[in-house]
């Protein structure tokens, strides 16, 4: 874990492309979606967490020369039209950024309680009602399992023996 | 009525597991055996040893967790479970990302938990080119002990999800071979979360099975260490020095024995900076990867492929031409990032999340690639072979054909193309030409940087993991494989590492002097 936390201009991009990468439904929680992908990248080896800062502030002033303005502005057509020419890019170093910011940013989307609720996901109650009735169902086999992995077994005639002996 | 416990050990740490926080210092440890990692070869010589008596100290660089601190926030359990988040990747053309578990139990904590004796062709050649003179014979008592231990069964009927139905049906209308996979579980609950932590307990990972066992028997497992170098004298290896992860502390364990158990990636570069090497020249190579690709399945009808077991069936039809098919599930956010689409377009493929099953497949690979140490930091490097890209390419139309003799509607390609929509366009795939640049390959079985071998100039380690030219180091994961086995590792690592712990017992005079 570093100690990643995201900068000004990071956190500025990637707040904009929240509605070119994200489905619109996901507009209410741009700002939360940005705040877990500080957690992600994180967590990430350190060259690319500075991969993706160095990316994107290149990003952000490679719009100037054909928007007159930094990415963390543009706005829709406009937006969308400059993130799909780093998609398609030159080379292959913008094509990884924008697949690579897609990855991310689209984990950090459906993180969401409520995008994973609008899919019908909902993980935590199932887990809780398979594990009971594992428990109660099969409670004699579990038990048995657990001791079994405990139970004496001896490989071979161990060195505790030849110790006992010296 | 009255229910079982949840899991065996949960609750407070037991009293030999130490954590981050039991360190206020630099510590010096004496033990007679040290293993570096606690998956499913370390648990595994460690439960074994310290049965037969050994003090063994096993060193996890990951944190200790139990079964109910696995949780339905899948990105969480990523961060905590995996190395580096999963982020990790092996350079080549197309670059191929690799998983590995980080925690105490290793990759059995985060594996399907499928359990395969290494296949009889396989051995076979181990035997016939590899110098593995008997190696089968001597495999199969401890193949039955690992069963036993790990609880290999097939699974209950009813935990079997709609995904996994879907691919029988396919595979059955189709005339193809499909089996029931054997797992370890104790009565899989089906909660499809195998790749996150079991959260129910069922998934006898090296958590639940050997780590348990080998702390019963008086190991002591210290999580959150980070081994820096092995120490030795000469060519014999004297004990580890680790960092604790979070407070620096120096933990140092002197042992008579040293067991590197880190996986593929981490043992070779392990023993590189530490200064071993090997005469074969060999570490660090032969590098199998089972290049992994899957493709997504739309239906009409609701499939709901998160409720139901991992994996229950696997399609075999292919596997002597090295291509194992199966159903898998993952939650959405896991699947929303493997696609390209984005915007609407995403918002609009993911409305079909109900309906979609993922299959993947497993291919046999016919290359290798290598670990190079750099800055004491290991880098995998492999290029996909154009016969391996070409079998995936055949898979994936098969595999396709399957799934529309399902019934599916639409299919998703691990490469950016057009969509397909019945089984005429999944066979126009097989004239187009894809560039390896295009494939979006994935793996979570790493095998072969150590490969052992009764032949010191062809081989890093013996047939029992002991380092050629070493004295008092092994080597027990699937760094010792000399080729890719065509199915899941866990199950060969565990008997192996049986394997050689009986050859430390038959020997313990000559460990422990």
């Amino acid at each position: 874990m570093t100690e990643y936390r995201h900068s000004n201009t990071t956190r500025a991009v990637l707040r904009s492309l929240v509605p070119v990468i994200c489905p619109p439904e996901a507009a209410p929680f741009g700002d939360a979606i940005v705040e877990h992908m500080t957690l992600t990248l994180a967590a990430s080896p350190e060259v690319l967490s500075r991969g993706v800062t160095a990316g994107l502030a290149a990003y952000d002033l490679g719009a100037l020369p054909r928007y007159a303005c930094r990415a963390r502005s543009l706005r829709g057509d406009r937006a969308e039209r400059y993130f799909a020419s780093w998609e398609h890019g030159p080379t292959p170093l913008h094509v990884q950024l924008a697949r690579g910011i897609n990855r991310l940013m689209s984990l950090s989307c459906y993180e969401q309680p409520e995008m994973m609720e609008r899919l019908g996901y909902r993980p935590a109650p199932w887990i809780a009602e398979v594990t009971q009735r594992r428990l109660t169902v099969y409670r004699d086999d579990v038990r048995r399992q657990e001791a079994q992995i405990l139970a004496p077994d001896p490989l071979r005639p161990g060195v505790r023996v030849k110790r006992e002996r010296a | 009525m009255a229910v079982a416990r949840p899991a065996l050990l949960e609750g407070k740490a037991p009293r030999n597991v130490f954590t981050r926080h039991d360190h206020h210092g630099d510590r010096v440890l004496d033990a007679d055996v040290v293993v570096i990692g606690s998956g499913a070869g370390g648990a595994t010589i460690a439960a074994e040893l310290a049965e037969a008596g050994f003090d063994v100290v096993v060193l996890e660089e990951g944190s200790y967790y139990q079964t109910r601190d696995f949780t339905a926030d899948t990105s969480a359990m990523v961060r905590q479970l995996y190395r580096d988040s999963g982020a990790t990747m092996a350079i080549g053309n197309p670059p191929i990302l690799y998983q590995e578990g980080r925690a105490v139990g290793g990759s059995t904590v985060v594996n399907g938990g499928m359990s395969w004796r290494t296949p009889d062709k396989i051995l076979a050649r181990w035997e016939r080119e590899l110098g593995l003179a008997g190696i089968a014979r001597d495999l199969e008592p401890y193949f039955e002990r690992v069963e036993r231990r790990i609880h290999v069964a097939p699974m209950d009927p009813e935990v079997i999800g709609n995904d996994n139905l879907l691919l029988k049906k396919g595979a059955d209308a189709k005339g193809w071979n499909i089996i029931g996979n054997l797992r370890n579980q104790a009565h899989c609950a089906g909660s499809n979360r195998c790749a996150f932590g079991c959260p129910t307990g069922a998934k006898q990972s090296a958590l639940v099975s050997y780590v348990p066992r080998a702390l019963h028997y008086g190991a002591r497992v210290y999580a959150d260490v980070r081994v820096d170098h092995i120490t030795r004298h000469g060519k014999r290896a004297t004990g580890v020095i680790g960092t604790v992860q979070g407070s620096g502390h120096r933990l140092t364990v002197r042992a008579k024995l040293v067991v590197a158990a880190c996986g593929a990636i981490h043992t070779p570069a392990l023993l590189a900076r530490s200064g071993f090497r090997s005469p074969s020249g060999q570490l660090g190579r032969n590098l199998s990867m089972h290049p992994n690709v899957k493709l997504v399945a739309i239906f009409d009808e609701a499939v709901t492929g998160w409720k139901g077991a991992h994996q229950a069936f696997q399609v075999r039809e292919f596997q002597d031409q090295g291509l194992v098919f199966a159903a898998i599930n993952l939650p959405p956010s896991i699947l929303a990032m493997s696609f390209p689409h984005r915007g609407a377009e995403l918002g609009e493929l993911m409305q079909n999340y109900d309906r979609m099953v993922l299959a993947g497949m497993l291919c046999e690979d016919t290359t290798t690639g290598r670990v190079r140490t750099i800055d004491g930091r290991p880098q995998a490097f492999y290029q996909l072979a154009e016969a391996d890209a070409a079998n995936l390419k055949r898979g994936v139309v098969l595999l396709s054909e399957l799934l529309f003799a399902a019934g599916a509607r639409r299919i998703l390609m691990p490469f950016h193309t057009p969509d397909l929509y019945g089984p005429d366009d999944a066979r126009r795939l097989l004239e187009r030409e894809i560039p390896a640049s295009r494939w979006e390959v994935v793996t979570v079985h790493m095998m072969g940087t150590a490969r052992m071998g009764s032949d010191r100039t062809a081989a890093v380690t013996s047939s029992f993991g002991l380092v050629h030219d070493a004295d008092r180091l092994m080597v027990a994961d699937a760094s010792l494989f000399p080729t890719p086995i065509g199915v899941n590792p866990m199950e060969t690592i565990m008997a192996l590492a049986t394997r050689a712990a009986g050859y430390v017992i038959d020997n313990a005079a000559r460990f422990l002097s």
